[in-house]
């Protein structure tokens, strides 16, 4: 690809990731350009590196504004070290953080996705009902299916807005769940009662639990 | 509209997980009859105040209970089972892991949404931050609502400034209100009768009127307008 061509590209990348209000995909860039422009339609690979190219050229030259990779697409954002400055312009409140039960049930169903309500309730103890219809009104997880199980209940995983919501380009971002292992290891616990228990019972489940 | 929420404690596990960690008790040997105890106060505690709201505990208040009493059988003979042997508290600790596994997570979770906020796109400006419902967090224990309970009860009610008290009217009371009026007044249009009166007045004015309608002493005479009518005493009223 020629000096131009590439400079084509980007601009193209530019001008549509700064239009959109919601992360554009790489595919459909490739599309749109394929549409519209008389070159030969560039691949996702040549997106991502446009992309890149073009963080590297506001970082180089001080740019505020920054590409992210969010719920499997591209958004352009301010950078960080521009925030008091926004949120004193656009007058709002910081962003209300969500309440504990919340987090809790959000971070139980990003792991255990599909869930149910039933798995869920097991691991905090408390039913999940309120904590998911909270959930479910913010937008940040939907049902996605029926399970098997008696009852056919229903299923709840995050939602692309939970992606954006957190700057995760896709579930596979989120942190490693902090394996049983590496909790035990905490110098909290008995290092020394940890390694019994591991032997007594626990080692079959951290397999099966290690994600 | 405020939903109070009357437990410090996220829910039985996060009590539990409190109460360990508090009395510094190694997680791997929970002393199960005193963490029982200490659990049970708790609820209680709880139960006076939210009886809703304790349900969720008394599930594993009765498990904790459950495996006090199975540390407390004999333990069968080693050889009569292999699959006995195992420590009831086992799936206890596991449960209390698993779940402090996503309380970590949630806290994970907290920084990355903390970060992601300071980060701004466009269209922030134009679509106003969606008016979601806030829980308003207020930092207060059971206690101070127990207190606030008391004061009110205790405190004695103040004077009101008025008493305004209810004069009720029997539909009987206002039939003869009517027959009075109307052989004072002759013919009286129905929203005379009721100027300035309340509701319930002018209900059981109505009401009155159409009895006494039925009873052939009242007669309407005019129904010219659309909403409102002229009454007369009737024949029988003489």
């Amino acid at each position: 690809m020629d000096k131009s061509t590439q400079g084509r590209l980007e601009a193209a990348v530019e001008a549509l990731i700064f239009a959109s209000d919601v992360p554009v995909a790489a595919s459909r860039i490739v599309a749109v350009i394929g549409e519209v422009m008389a070159e030969p339609a560039p691949d996702a690979d040549a997106i991502t590196q446009a992309v890149e190219s073009l963080n590297a050229r506001y970082d180089a030259q001080g740019h505020v504004l920054r590409i992210r990779h969010w719920a499997g697409g591209y958004r352009m954002t301010t950078t960080a070290e521009m925030a008091p400055l926004l949120e004193v312009f656009l007058r709002r409140e910081r962003r209300r953080k969500l309440t504990l039960p919340l987090m809790e049930t959000l971070a139980i169903l990003c792991y255990r996705q599909p869930a149910s309500r039933p798995d869920v309730s097991h691991v905090r103890g408390v039913d999940a009902d309120y904590a998911l219809r909270k959930l479910l009104d913010i937008g940040l997880v939907d049902v996605v299916g029926r399970s098997e199980a008696v009852g056919r209940p229903l299923l709840y995983g995050t939602t692309q807005r939970f992606l954006e919501e957190f700057g995760l380009p896709d579930l596979d971002a989120l942190p490693n769940l902090r394996g049983i292992e590496e909790l035990l290891s905490d110098p909290s616990f008995s290092q020394e009662k940890a390694r019994l228990f591991m032997l007594q019972g626990l080692s079959g489940a951290t397999e099966a639990e290690q994600p | 509209m405020y939903r109070v929420k009357l437990r410090d404690f996220d829910g039985p596990l996060d009590l539990l997980l409190f109460l360990i960690q508090r009395e510094e008790l190694d997680i791997f040997d929970i002393p199960i009859a005193r963490i029982t105890d200490e659990y049970l106060t708790h609820v209680r505690r709880m139960e006076a105040v939210d009886l809703d709201g304790v349900a969720d505990f008394l599930l594993l208040a009765a498990y904790l209970i459950s495996i006090k009493v199975r540390m407390l059988l004999p333990k069968p003979a080693p050889e009569a089972s292999d699959q006995e042997t195992e420590d009831p508290r086992l799936a206890l600790v596991e449960r209390l892991l698993e779940y402090r596994r996503y309380k970590e997570a949630a806290e994970r979770l907290a920084t990355i949404q903390e970060l992601r906020a300071a980060l701004y796109t466009r269209g922030s400006a134009s679509a106003p931050a969606r008016a979601e419902p806030q829980e308003v967090l207020i930092n207060a224990s059971v206690y101070h609502l127990i207190r606030a309970l008391r004061r009110v009860l205790t405190e004695a009610p103040e004077a009101p400034a008025l008493v305004i008290r209810a004069r009720d009217c029997t539909v009987e009371q206002q039939q003869q209100f009517v027959i009075k009026a109307l052989t004072v007044g002759r013919d009286l249009e129905f929203s005379r009768l009721i100027r300035g009166r309340n509701r319930i007045f002018v209900i059981t004015t109505f009401l009155a009127i159409l009895e006494l309608i039925q009873r052939g002493l009242v007669v309407l005479v005019s129904t010219a307008f659309d909403d409102d009518f002229v009454l007369a005493l009737g024949a029988s009223g003489g």
